[in-house]
């Protein structure tokens, strides 16, 4: 399902520009952009915005915007660390690595589903992030409530926004 | 005659404090400490901390030494996790050999790479309230 790719960018002005044109827009339709952010001492780490709706096909691209610190998109699935699937099972897996301040990494979703990721380093503080890609079927059995729950840490569970808030608001920061 | 026995004691003990202090003012820091970025992948520059040295045998409460850009010890932090900080569990005889201390801050961490739980940072600054300048970015 997915390309992975793994980019390096300026966190100087001309990304914090480009992201603030009316071009965002445009690239809505084929880049959506996730940033990975905390605050100045470390106290509050997030994935903004935490929660959207793609099309089959759209490619999400995550950059870390954290000066101080180092995160990761993480796919809850077997392959990574023994985790819990919460993604589609035919889908492949994503890990990004550490990402230092600047750097991105991107991946192409092409099967509808519901997509649950974390930060490795930062799980337990609720920093996760959940994908809508399509229109996938309410009771696909992708997520059956007590096996979602197993092994994640309350903070995660609680940080997750539902998938009806994502369907109603495309995007949940 | 107690008191002619403590005199060369404490001569003593604050000559070896003074050496330690003296050892980790400027980075590097001697063995065992080592580079926090190069253990785990973090920035080298910690905007509000610095860079930061640990010897990876006292994680994960540290002490960990942070520098300025020029190289200068600005403070000694320790990371404490949250869920240690209960009746069963405590902190004793952490190290302290950065020397005189200007103030102390206290704040939580959600976690970073190293000490991934969520904890609370107790920072020793060594300069000055105004010289936490020399480590904000």
């Amino acid at each position: 399902m997915t390309i992975a790719r793994r980019e390096v960018l300026g966190l100087g002005g001309g990304l914090v520009a480009v992201l603030s044109l009316s071009q965002r827009d445009v690239w809505a339709e084929e880049v959506v952009e996730i940033r990975m952010q905390g605050r100045a001492d470390g106290s509050h780490v997030w994935f903004d915005p935490i929660g959207v709706l793609i099309k089959p096909g759209q490619m999400v691209r995550w950059t870390n915007f954290n000066p101080g610190n180092s995160h990761t998109t993480t796919a809850y699935h077997p392959a990574n660390f023994g985790r819990p699937l919460r993604m589609p099972e035919s889908a492949k897996s994503w890990d990004s690595d550490y990402l230092l301040p600047g750097e991105s990494f991107s991946v192409t979703f092409t099967e509808q589903g519901v997509y649950d990721y974390y930060c490795v380093p930062h799980e337990q503080a609720g920093m996760v992030g959940r994908i809508i890609v399509g229109e996938p079927e309410a009771h696909g059995g992708w997520m059956e409530a007590v096996a979602a729950s197993r092994g994640l840490p309350d903070e995660a569970l609680k940080a997750f926004p539902t998938v009806e808030e994502i369907r109603a608001n495309r995007t949940i920061r | 005659m107690k008191k002619l026995f403590l005199v060369p004691v404490l001569i003593l003990d604050s000559s070896v404090c003074a050496i330690a202090a003296d050892e980790v003012a400027k980075a590097p820091p001697a063995a065992p400490y080592q580079q926090v970025s190069k253990l785990v992948k973090l920035p080298d520059f910690l905007p509000g901390m610095g860079q930061l040295f640990v010897d990876p045998a006292t994680l994960p409460a540290g002490p960990f030494l942070a520098y300025d850009h020029d190289g200068k010890l600005a403070s000694t932090i320790y990371m404490l996790p949250t869920k240690d900080l209960n009746p069963d569990k405590s902190f004793d005889n952490l190290a302290a050999p950065g020397g005189n201390v200007d103030h102390v801050d206290v704040y939580y961490n959600a976690g970073h790479p190293g000490v991934e739980e969520p904890h609370v940072h107790v920072v020793l600054w060594h300069v000055a309230a105004a010289g936490e300048a020399s480590v904000a970015k």
